[in-house]
């Protein structure tokens, strides 16, 4: 392929000043091109004198940068109590439908609470106890009414 | 499969050291991108925690097909720096200098430093997509392909992008 001093300078501006940055079908032409070429190898030059102080440029340390991510990491990824309850009913579900799921089980609640609740109070109601002596009252007058006929 | 999709797809199964593993992985480079962005480390940290904490959230939308996890993150930490610029452009502050006097590397020389400086404001005023192209090219080493994904651009708009970065970058050194 043909390097033009047109060709080399948009190499340059585009991919920097390093050969091995270049496209490999245009790197050998270019690196030829610039060898020979004054205005190629000034060109260069000064895009390396470029990359060379950027690379000066330092990013500060950040000490307990890592710690702080890591510790934020820990406290998302401690399941809740509710959280390790929905991984054990949908033991395979993905997140979203973890999600759905989240608020129909706490809609479900108010269900649970009033079948509990009701386990243990009566509300006026006669409790099972009762209701069983009272049918066997009823079976015993039934017994003495087919007896007396 | 890689060691990036194995972390990748233990990260989606909910495995703690998986995503413990991934942070130590790209952590430097994710805030150096920051920071090369922001130029401050308050804000760096902010936004390197809000990458962290999508890794885990949006692990599931990552594809291997589509993009590395390296590219995955950084662009989501360059959509989080660009929504911070685009919002508050004024607290964006420089703590390049005071690095400098704090830091135990070796003085440089009078005139360097004085190029270092301007090299610093001429990357601070250059136009936002071309200091993104500049440090994601130069400094986190990516081909122009990823830069172009991580920019959410074509690589013919990419190439005039950096073309210009470096145009201007090389004009104001010389003044």
């Amino acid at each position: 392929m043909n390097m033009t001093p047109e060709r080399f300078a948009q190499l340059v501006e585009i991919h920097g000043s390093r050969p091995e940055r270049w496209p490999a079908d245009e790197r050998i032409a270019a690196e030829a091109f610039r060898l020979a070429d004054h205005q190629a190898q000034a060109l260069g030059d000064a895009h390396a004198r470029l990359e060379s102080l950027l690379d000066a440029l330092p990013v500060p340390a950040m000490p307990g940068l890592e710690q702080r991510v890591l510790q934020r990491a820990a406290n998302l990824t401690r399941d809740s109590l509710l959280d390790r309850a929905l991984d054990w009913l949908l033991p395979h579900s993905d997140r979203l439908l973890a999600w759905i799921w989240r608020p129909a089980l706490v809609a479900c609640l108010p269900l649970i609470c009033g079948i509990y609740m009701a386990n243990f109070f009566s509300f006026g109601i006669p409790g099972q106890e009762l209701a069983w002596e009272e049918e066997l009252s009823l079976l015993a007058l039934n017994d003495y009414a087919e007896s007396a006929e | 499969m890689t060691d990036d999709e194995g972390l990748m797809l233990a990260i989606q199964a909910g495995d703690a050291k998986a995503y413990e593993a991934a942070i130590r992985k790209y952590l430097k480079s994710i805030s150096h991108f920051a920071f090369r962005m922001l130029g401050n480390s308050k804000d760096t940290e902010d936004i390197t925690q809000e990458t962290f904490l999508r890794l885990w959230t949006h692990a599931d939308s990552w594809q291997s097909d589509k993009a590395s996890v390296s590219t995955w993150l950084h662009r989501i930490t360059h959509n989080l720096c660009i929504d911070y610029l685009r919002k508050d452009k004024s607290s964006i502050s420089s703590e390049y200098e005071d690095e400098h006097e704090g830091s135990d590397r070796p003085a440089d020389a009078p005139e360097k430093t004085q190029q270092l400086e301007a090299l610093r404001q001429a990357l601070e005023g250059l136009p936002e997509r071309q200091r993104t192209a500049i440090v994601l090219s130069h400094y986190q080493g990516f081909s122009n392909k990823e830069v172009a994904l991580i920019m959410d651009i074509s690589v013919d708009a990419l190439e005039s992008i950096l073309a210009r970065a470096r145009r201007s970058l090389k004009a104001q050194l010389k003044q």
